[in-house]
Parts: structure tokens; C-alpha cells; sequence
């Protein structure tokens, strides 16, 4: 299994909002963190240099706005890890990872597609699942009535707040460090 | 355009190219950034060749490929949204809808996902009657594969062949999920319907005969000097190309990485059982097409050791779900090997009936990406084999 602590490390250097490690065995992850938007693509490479794959990217929308998860896998041993941006629902931009994994480049489409976030930099970024005259909101937008709390989903596993503005965005206390 | 008190507005701005007699949308997106001179051809979506209703929109110089785009979303039937509107229970024959070929891996990517999360134990008769499911359904799989991939080449014959391996399989699958296709018999904690004794003969006698017949595939289709000649060297994908990509599955293992979900992150009682992983001694399109025949003798060799295994006792948990029961909150990512690599459902629930967002990691969708860069530069009946050689099943990847 590859090292979990090694990259929590890394990305509170990067500036991580939070830091979480999960369990594997009900979770599908070790580790976790919520990252500022401007710092994931640095960190993208970092975890390419380290022989990781991007294999999967999923977002979810919630209150506080787009949830984007990076899912990573190493090519050298198992071990998964992800990380997360926080997207405004105001201004849905994100950084496209193409430029070190090439393959971001269709997950980020159907994101674009799915959700209407648009990823700067992505180099064809036109529809991919959905048709092009496509008429209508993205299809898994909901209702903001419908919208959860980002802290009722359960995605900080076992956390840590860092940056205590995103602490009071979710509603968790930065100086806590507990089971959530 | 209002959606609820939100406005929307499209953030790509008008597709629409008023006046263009260039063809449609994804056509003129795609000339946009051709070379002058250089034809551009349109490969389906009604194509032999693409498995389904896949389109290739490739530039040729000549007859080498300088550029291709997969334009995809004809079979898009909108899953994830499916599975914000329906219960769990409600959402399972879903599963067996994203890809036809292997539908059983996905019931148990969704059914696992939601057992992890909520912490429910599947008794062991049941982990085994899975495991003898799964394996079968990857043979059929496999061998569908191998019909059409030797067909796209120009051989029709083997496809019959294929067919009557699968049709077996059928009959053996039916007993345990009650349909030859779109298959749903995995539950919350268990599975459906128990096998019966007619089932373990079949099995029983399945095993050798398919062995049998795998030799006279050799001796008829693997040795052929043509197909040979239209696969080998061709399309080599390297394990920098599928980091890349995010390719998995017998693409990544031809380009010599042992890397199976069964070992990795093992489920059911894959610990258990005693298998290899084969992988590729050379990572073009014949050795994809090798390591898929040597996953048939795994997947043989599982089942094999899964009759003799298997123990007697409940197939279901006791009090298992019912259609309305409610995922607790939090979320849960879960992953199978499929026929075609790594599946993955990531289920997000807020403790609500339905749950919050299910997303859907089809392998074939990542493997395909890579083809554009694959492709490039090969002749365009090259780009074909490399094309079957990924092992396309275009449900899935449009889910």
C-alpha cells in the first residue's frame, strides 16, 4: 500500500482547506484533502512524477457549492487517494489536469456536460455525452431546495480543518480534530 | 431558461453553426483544426466495426490517420441521474444495463459500494455464487469479444463459434439469474436465487470443453499468419500511455503491468481462490489479444476451484434490504475488475431515500480515450484493429 501520511504532508504544504484519511476497506480511500482550486494542478503533477494514474474524476453539488473529487491510483502498488476542489456555484471554473494527464481531458467533459462547470485550459471542451443542442439545465443540477450540506454527506472521514474560512463555510470547527 | 429559482445560462455559449453546409456540429468542430487537403472521414455511428453506435471522425493524409476524434453519447442514457431518482433496491437492474457484456462485475460494483457503506455481510455461499457468476460472465465476455474483434479484421467465421461457447454460458447463467442478458440477480447481502445441481453439472462440464475448444481457437485463429500479420507491432500502448489515460484492465496488464482490482483491493472471496495474473510479453494488439485468451483460462481455473468451494448455507443476509430501505449517509468508493478493466460505482448518500449521487466509473471509457493518440499515424485499417483491440461496449462507456 503506498503511503497515505507522505502526501498529506504534500498537500498541506500546497495549502490544503482540510486533510482527511478514510478507511479503505468501507471508504475505497486512504487519504483525502480538500484543495484551493489554483493549487491542484501542481499537485496533479506531483502524484504523476510519483508513477499515479488519474482513473476516475466525479463531482457532486451540494450547498456550498461543486464538489470536484480527483480519484488517483499508483501504478506501483495499491493505494488510492483523491482530492477535492470546492467550486462556487458563481463562478464555476476549474484548471484542466490535460496538461499532465491526458485522459482528464473526457472526464472533464462529461463533467462540463453533466454539472456546466468549465474547466479553463481544457482544449475541446464541447460536448461529449450529452448532444449538442442539448437544450436545458445540466441534468444533475439540483433543486437548490434538494441541496445537502456539504457537512451531511460524510466525505471528511476522519478530518482535519487547516484553513478556518472553509472550517465556517461547512460548518466544522478548525481547532476540532475528530470523526465526523 | 429557469431552473427552479435558479437562472441558467449555457456556459459554452450557441452551438449552433448557422448556414454550415459542412456537416454537423461535431463535424465542423473537428475540420476546424484540419490541414488543408486532407480528407476527412466519418467512421459511424452505424459502423460494423464500432461495436455499437461509435463514431470516429479521423483526418487521413493519405491513407495513414494524422488525427481522430471517438464522438460518443449516441447510447448515453443518462445512469447517475437514474440512480439519484430511484432507491438502491430500485436502482440494482440498472446495473446489468450499463454494459451487456459483462453486467454481473457492475451489479456487484453498486451492490458492494452500497454493502461497504452500510457495513452489510454477504454470506459465503452467496460471495461464491457471485464469484461463479462474474467469472462466467467474463468468459462470455471475452469470447464475444474475440468473435467480433477477429471479424472487424475480416474473418467471419470464429464469431459463430464464439457464439456457441456463449450461448453454454447463457444456459448456465440463466439458472442462477433467471435472464441470458441485462442480468440482475445480485441483492443487497446476498443474491436472488440459489444454483441447483443442474448448475454445478454444467459448470462441471463446461470447464473441459471450453479448454478443448481454446486449443482448436489456437491452432485456427491465433496461429493464422494473417491475422498475425494485422496485429502484430501494431498499436503498441505502453504503460505511459495508460498512466496517461487512465487505462486498466487487459490493456494495462498487455503493457506488462500486473495490476488486477481481484488482488488489489480484493473482494468477495477472490482471497481465497488461487489464479495468476497474466500479463502481456508485448504490448500491441496481439498481445491484448493473448493476455484476453489467457484471462478465459483464469477465469476457468476460478470457477473450477469456486464449485469445489463452495459451501452450503443461506445465499441472502437475514432482515436483507427491501426496496425502500435508505442508504445511511456518507459515501463509498467501490471497485471490481471488469472484462474490460477497473469498475468503480462512487455512491454519495446524505441519508435520504434516494441517494445523493451515484457516479459510474466504466473502464471502457478511459480505454478509449487513449485512441486518438493510439491511432495516430497508423494506416487506417490499423486504427480499426487498434480499435477493436480495446474491447469497445459502447453502453458502458456512455452509460
Amino acid at each position: 500500500m503506498s503511503d497515505p501520511e507522505k502526501w498529506l504532508a504534500n498537500w498541506r504544504a500546497a495549502g490544503a482547506w482540510s486533510l482527511s484519511r478514510h478507511d479503505l476497506a468501507k471508504e475505497g480511500l486512504l487519504a483525502s484533502a480538500f484543495l484551493p482550486t489554483k493549487a491542484i494542478l501542481n499537485c496533479a503533477k506531483e502524484l504523476k512524477e510519483a508513477n499515479f494514474s488519474l482513473l476516475d474524476l466525479s463531482a457532486l453539488e451540494t450547498q456550498e457549492g461543486f464538489v470536484v473529487t480527483y480519484h488517483f491510483d499508483s501504478l506501483n502498488e495499491p493505494g488510492r487517494l483523491a482530492f477535492r476542489a470546492l467550486v462556487p456555484h458563481k463562478k464555476p471554473h476549474l484548471p484542466s489536469l490535460y496538461d499532465v494527464f491526458q485522459g482528464a481531458e473526457w472526464h472533464e467533459r462529461e463533467t462540463a456536460d453533466f454539472f456546466g462547470l468549465i474547466f479553463d485550459q481544457n482544449p475541446n471542451l464541447i460536448p461529449l455525452l450529452l448532444a449538442d443542442d442539448h437544450y436545458g439545465p445540466p441534468p444533475l443540477r439540483k433543486n437548490p431546495a434538494d441541496l445537502a450540506p456539504l457537512k451531511k454527506l460524510g466525505l471528511l472521514g476522519s478530518f482535519e480543518i487547516l484553513d478556518p474560512d472553509f472550517g465556517a463555510l461547512i460548518g466544522e470547527d478548525s481547532q476540532k480534530e475528530s470523526q465526523s | 431558461m429557469t431552473f427552479g429559482s435558479l437562472n441558467f445560462v449555457n456556459p459554452f455559449g450557441v452551438w449552433e453553426n448557422p448556414g454550415s453546409t459542412a456537416g454537423d456540429f461535431y463535424a465542423v468542430n473537428f475540420e476546424k483544426k484540419a490541414v488543408s487537403g486532407r480528407v476527412i472521414l466519418n467512421l459511424g455511428p452505424q459502423h460494423p466495426s464500432t461495436h455499437g453506435v461509435l463514431r470516429v471522425l479521423v483526418e487521413l493524409d493519405g491513407e495513414y490517420v494524422a488525427r481522430a476524434e471517438p464522438v460518443l453519447g449516441y447510447l448515453h442514457r443518462m445512469h447517475e441521474k437514474m440512480g439519484e431518482v430511484k432507491t438502491p433496491w430500485q436502482f440494482i437492474p440498472n446495473m446489468g444495463r450499463v454494459d451487456y457484456l459483462h453486467p454481473l462485475a457492475w451489479n456487484w460494483a453498486f451492490v458492494g459500494a452500497a454493502e461497504k457503506l452500510a457495513g452489510l455481510t454477504v454470506p459465503e455461499r452467496a460471495e461464491y455464487l457471485r464469484v461463479i457468476g462474474c467469472e462466467l460472465n467474463r468468459i462470455g465476455s471475452h469470447l464475444l469479444w474475440w468473435g467480433a474483434f477477429v471479424m472487424d479484421l475480416g474473418g467471419f467465421t470464429p464469431i459463430l463459434y464464439a457464439f456457441e461457447e456463449r450461448e453454454k454460458i447463457n444456459d448456465i447463467l440463466q439458472i442462477i439469474t433467471g435472464s441470458r442478458l441485462t442480468m440482475a440477480n445480485f441483492r443487497f447481502g446476498g443474491v436472488c436465487a440459489d444454483a441447483d445441481e443442474r448448475f454445478f453439472r454444467l459448470c462441471a462440464e463446461f470447464i473441459p470443453y471450453l479448454r478443448e475448444r481454446l486449443k482448436m481457437y489456437k491452432g485456427l485463429v491465433t496461429d493464422n499468419v494473417i491475422l498475425r500479420r494485422r496485429l502484430e507491432g501494431i498499436g503498441p500502448i505502453d504503460v505511459d500511455l495508460c498512466q496517461r489515460y487512465g487505462a486498466t484492465g487487459p490493456i494495462l496488464r498487455a503493457a506488462g503491468l500486473a495490476r488486477d482490482t481481484r488482488k488489489d483491493y480484493p473482494y468477495g472471496v477472490y482471497p481465497k481462490l488461487d489464479f495468476p495474473i497474466p500479463t502481456g510479453p508485448i504490448n500491441d494488439s496481439f498481445g491484448r489479444y493473448l493476455v484476453r485468451l489467457a484471462e478465459i483460462e483464469t477465469s476457468l481455473s476460478i470457477i473450477e476451484q469456486a464449485i469445489k468451494d463452495i459451501p452450503q448455507g443461506p445465499i441472502i443476509m437475514d432482515k436483507a434490504p427491501k426496496a425502500t430501505w435508505k442508504l445511511p449517509a456518507g459515501e463509498s468508493y467501490f471497485t471490481v475488475e471488469g472484462a474490460r478493466g477497473q469498475i468503480a460505482a462512487h455512491i454519495t448518500s446524505d441519508g435520504g431515500k434516494n441517494p445523493y449521487r451515484v457516479k459510474l466509473r466504466a473502464p471502457g471509457f478511459s480505454n478509449l480515450s487513449l485512441f486518438a493518440e493510439a491511432a495516430k499515424g497508423t494506416l487506417l485499417a490499423d486504427a480499426i484493429a487498434i480499435l477493436g483491440s480495446l474491447d469497445l461496449v459502447i453502453p458502458e462507456i456512455d452509460r
